[in-house]
């Protein structure tokens, strides 16, 4: 084995393509090796990996423009991508995509305290919005658990969610513009610098959640928050699923908002507690609740009484208050940290993303448990059960031949369930790859078409992120589409 | 286009690994330590190269990735897998960040081993050429700045600063009393001590007895810490034995991926502790090394338990005081001071609050936080030697972290020393590099001091 040596140029075979990229973004913000490709194969989600052709890193919005016109004018397949923590294949380049990664373009632009917004860069890391402003008292509200890595451009095309969005709302209603450069190459500016409502189609919700299918995003200005002035932890353990999953809806039902209600089973505190952040949490129990509560300072303690009230009422074994901000930090990084906690108790996971109401908990969480028994995978779950976004991680190990598709049927086998209950395929992951087919559980080939008609709009060449959200028209609308 | 339920593309079973895979079989990387892998990408932004360069192949979970395919055939060890390997400062941050544990550290250390067995080294000579002599000594401009270092460590050290008087004299006055207390730089504890063969508490109580890890590098350069080291433990009931035996740690070997010279003077060491129950350090990089020893014998079962049984005696100084308990001093020593967490304190041996405390447990010591603390200073071993512009940049960032209006930084860690002094060099600032111990040193001297003119001014 001979260690070969790196081509200093780009070599005859390689195509003029790459030249091309160097003159718009310098040369070293292009990759193309075959290494660095096989680095950009997949992101957060590792079933589908196909090299890209090349990762370019633009540092404004116009290289961004000139990278999107050029690959427009010749033909070629392109993404954006930022973290790569995207758990549906977002980002994947199943095309061999050239990929614009936007992490170079990382600034917070400006914060207007007064206004209440702030204007970040798509590259910029969504916990950095909420640590530069805290010292004056805001913060940056849609707090996905991925939220030390992942970008806001991310959370923008995935419409992301996170712990505390039961009260606050998911990233779509905290933007309030995008710059976008659109498939063609055009910037254009959406939202009218934060006015809510202006006439027209709502092009910012459309954008807002299209998992960068209908632009690439070159600059938000977001909502930012003031603190609230008061905030307190509960969490609660139970000796049966059934009693946690009804205190869920006794706390909604007696009229609370809590900030945050998050709740994980056995399988997913044995998996927390294997982890880098254990906080101790007892392995004999079978689920825990996380409930937080947050406002003003008058009427919280009442709310907590209500809540350990509601908690005792459905056989509660162990009910605490965090003591002070430490405790609560820590309850939370075993809680943000959950997923990845799955790789100390199982090789591979896939985690789904389905959302259910609230009040069929109980009993979607059981078929749950038997589609474990009948695919013989184990599945943890970790959720926001507030409102009913439920993330069984199925533990497999794609070593073992088949277990992998066995854990893709049986993630599938969960969404169904998710579907049948009244509910959706998907609550803050977003489709991509991942979910594609299972987009047929809930919408007719009819309203697929609908909205891949939307997409060929802004996208008509579909050369960006092609093959993500939504499944080939059925055949009968092909056959439609040729006879027309 | 590829269908979504296609998934032809699953990985083969583990037994079938070592065929397809591009790496030697010998000292083959752990399977067990990519499979922790979920690549959620929570490592990212704790990593310095990712955060200088935005790159995938430069962040850990790209690293992990990168280190799985070799063995699943999908790539060569070419140049540009050496790049992202060699790239990383294994500075563990991502070790930390982690949640599902995995050992990125310990990945990379191997695959580095792989990389230097497929570009054939003959032994220790090569790799020193390569690392030293090649990269090194052809650059005048990198040897002068070591020499440039050595000097100003050596102008900015409290010694000789204290024993020049007039414009050089740049101490705070109220330490400047010290001077006469302060030992000699340049002569190493092993020659010192080389004919004690226990060193003995001073005190009435016998605490125990501990083996001291001199260190090569630090023995030489920073052979007045090492004193320190000696003379706090020895203050504090400890009599101290340094084993003539032992050697260099073996710690720049592994990192540039000479492994067998690593288990070579690993089995040196392994042997020449084997008397000790404890056995103290005061270097982290070095700490950290001895305590990995087990990772060098995956294959050879028999110096791998003597190896995990060794790696149990490594304590850390600042740990060891603060299990075993050490005297608060009884003097001022009135200083503003900051504390860099060295990356294989913090990261690699979980050591942050030791210390801290024990910086707080000096009367007059005002310790300053500097936000992102335990980032790394871009030192890594020789890594500012090997990749000085990414050290370089990784520096510039520690710099923009230290806050205002300090005297000093301590730290526990020689390469990390340098490195800082190099910063407050470039930076043109005027904070002492110390380490941890020192200042703890130069309280119970200064207090002696104090005591002893008491007591003369009494009689007198
Ligand atoms: C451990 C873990 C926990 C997670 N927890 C949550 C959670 O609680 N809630 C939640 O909602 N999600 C969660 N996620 C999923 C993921 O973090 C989010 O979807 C996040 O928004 C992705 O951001 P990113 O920067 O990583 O984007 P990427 O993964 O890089 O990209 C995601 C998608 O957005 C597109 N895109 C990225 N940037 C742009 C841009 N500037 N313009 C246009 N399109 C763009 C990409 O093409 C891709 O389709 C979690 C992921 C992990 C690994
Ligand atoms: S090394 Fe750890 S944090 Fe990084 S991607 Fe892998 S599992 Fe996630
Ligand atoms: S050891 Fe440091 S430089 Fe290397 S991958 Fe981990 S965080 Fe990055």
């Amino acid at each position: 084995m001979q260690l070969m040596r790196r081509k200093k140029k780009v070599s005859a075979n390689q195509d003029h393509h790459i030249e091309a990229f160097f003159k718009i973004v310098g040369e070293k913000e292009v990759l193309f090796e075959d290494v660095d490709m096989l680095s950009y194969n997949c992101d957060g989600f590792t079933i589908h990996q196909h090299s890209p052709k090349a990762v370019v890193f633009p540092k404004n919005t116009r290289e961004v423009a000139a990278l999107v016109k050029y690959c427009a004018q010749n033909d070629l397949p392109f993404l954006a991508r930022g973290a790569g923590t995207g758990l549906s294949g977002g980002a994947t380049p199943l095309n061999n995509e050239v990929i614009i990664s936007l992490v170079k373009m990382k600034g917070l632009l400006s914060v207007d305290y007064e206004n209440r917004k702030a204007v970040v860069q798509p590259g910029y890391v969504n916990l950095h919005l909420t640590n530069s402003i805290s010292s004056k008292g805001y913060y940056y509200a849609p707090d996905p658990s991925s939220q030390y890595v992942c970008t806001i451009g991310g959370n923008v095309a995935e419409n992301a969610g996170g712990a505390h969005c039961l009260k606050y709302g998911v990233t779509t209603n905290h933007i309030l513009g995008l710059e976008v450069v659109m498939p063609n190459g055009d910037i254009i500016s959406i939202g009218e610098d934060g006015v809510p409502d202006s006439p027209g189609y709502d092009l910012l919700g459309l954008l807002t959640g299209s998992e960068g299918t209908l632009g690439v995003v070159t600059e938000i200005t977001v909502r930012i928050l003031k603190n609230p002035e008061m905030k307190q932890t509960v969490l609660a353990y139970f000796d049966q699923v059934e009693d946690g999953s009804r205190a869920v809806s006794d706390i909604i039902s007696a009229g609370i908002v809590p900030a945050a209600l998050e709740m994980m089973d056995q399988t997913a505190i044995e998996g927390v507690e294997e982890g880098s952040f254990p906080v101790g949490h007892p392995r004999d129990i079978a689920a825990l609740l996380l409930i937080e509560v947050d406002g003003i300072a008058a009427g919280i303690d009442e709310q907590i009484e209500e809540i350990l009230a509601v908690c005792r009422n459905n056989h509660v074994k162990e009910v605490k208050v965090a003591e002070d901000d430490a405790e609560r930090g820590r309850w939370w990084a075993n809680r943000k940290t959950g997923f990845g906690a799955m790789g100390a108790i199982s090789p591979d996971y896939l985690v789904q993303d389905g959302v259910i109401p609230r009040s069929r908990l109980p009993e979607v969480l059981e078929q749950i448990n038997e589609i474990s028994r009948k695919y013989e995978l184990r599945i943890a779950n970790i959720f926001h059960a507030g409102d009913g976004n439920l993330h069984p991680l199925i533990l497999f190990d794609s070593r073992n031949p088949g277990e992998t598709q066995k854990a893709v049927d049986a993630g599938s086998a969960c969404l169904k369930a998710c579907s049948d209950a009244g509910g959706s395929i998907t609550g803050e992951h977003g489709v991509g790859i991942e979910k594609i087919e299972e987009m047929r559980f809930i919408f007719s080939d009819e309203e697929i078409e609908a909205q891949t008609r939307i997409r060929e709009v802004f996208n008509p060449g579909n050369l960006l992120n092609q093959g993500k959200l939504f499944p080939m028209p059925g055949r009968c609308l092909e056959v439609k589409k040729a006879v027309q | 286009m590829s269908m979504a339920k296609d998934y032809t593309m699953e990985k083969q079973p583990a037994c079938s690994t070592k065929s397809l895979s591009n790496y030697f079989p010998e000292d083959h990387p752990d399977p067990a330590k990519w499979d922790d892998c979920v690549h959620c990408g929570m490592c990212l932004e704790a990593c310095p190269t990712y955060l200088e360069t935005g790159q995938e192949q430069h962040s850990p979970r790209g690293r992990v990735h990168l280190i799985h395919a070799v063995a699943e055939g999908e790539i060569k060890m070419d140049q540009s897998f050496s790049d992202a390997v060699f790239t990383c400062l294994d500075c563990r941050a991502c070790v930390t960040a982690c949640p599902a544990d995995v050992e990125v550290g310990g990945l990379i250390e191997e695959a580095r081993g792989q990389i230097r067995r497929a570009e054939p080294l003959t032994g220790w000579k090569k790799a020193f050429s390569s690392t030293i002599l090649e990269k090194l000594f052809p650059h005048t401009n990198r040897l002068n700045k070591v020499g440039g270092l050595l000097r100003f460590y050596q102008t900015s050290g409290l010694q000789s600063l204290t024993r020049k008087s007039g414009a050089m004299n740049l101490m705070p006055d109220h330490l400047s009393g010290m001077e006469a207390i302060m030992p000699n730089v340049g002569h190493p504890v092993r020659e010192k001590y080389k004919n004690m063969p226990v060193i003995p508490a001073k005190g009435d109580e016998v605490k125990g007895r501990v083996a001291f890890m001199t260190g090569c590098i630090m023995d030489v350069m920073f052979s007045d810490i090492n004193d320190a080291t000696i003379d706090v433990l020895t203050h504090n009931g400890s009599e101290v034995v340094i084993p003539k035996n032992q050697t260099c740690c073996g710690a720049l070997h592994v990192h540039a991926g000479d492994r067998d010279s690593g288990r070579k003077l690993a089995k040196q060491n392994i042997e020449a502790f084997s008397d000790s129950d404890t056995v103290v350090i005061n270097s982290a990089g070095c700490g950290c090394a001895l305590q990995e020893y087990p990772e060098l014998f995956k294959d050879e079962p028999e110096w791998k338990e003597k190896a995990e049984e060794f790696s149990e005696k490594i304590q850390d100084i600042s740990k060891y005081l603060y299990d075993t308990g050490y005297e608060k001093p009884q003097t001022e020593m009135k200083t503003r001071i900051t504390y860099h967490d060295a990356c294989h304190l913090a990261h690699g041996q979980g050591v942050r609050e030791e210390p801290r405390q024990i910086l707080r447990d000096i009367p007059g010591v005002e310790v300053v936080d500097m936000p992102n603390a335990d980032t790394c200073c871009g030192s890594a071993g020789v890594y500012n030697l090997t990749n000085p512009d990414m050290a370089n940049a990784v520096l510039d960032r520690k710099m923009e972290n230290i806050p205002e209006n300090l005297e000093m930084i301590s730290m526990g860690n020689p390469g990390c020393m340098l490195q800082m002094a190099m910063g407050v060099q470039k930076y043109g600032r005027s904070e002492r590099i110390v380490h941890t111990i020192q200042l703890l040193d130069w309280a119970y001297k200064k207090q002696k001091e104090e005591q002893r003119q008491l007591q003369t001014s009494g009689k007198g």
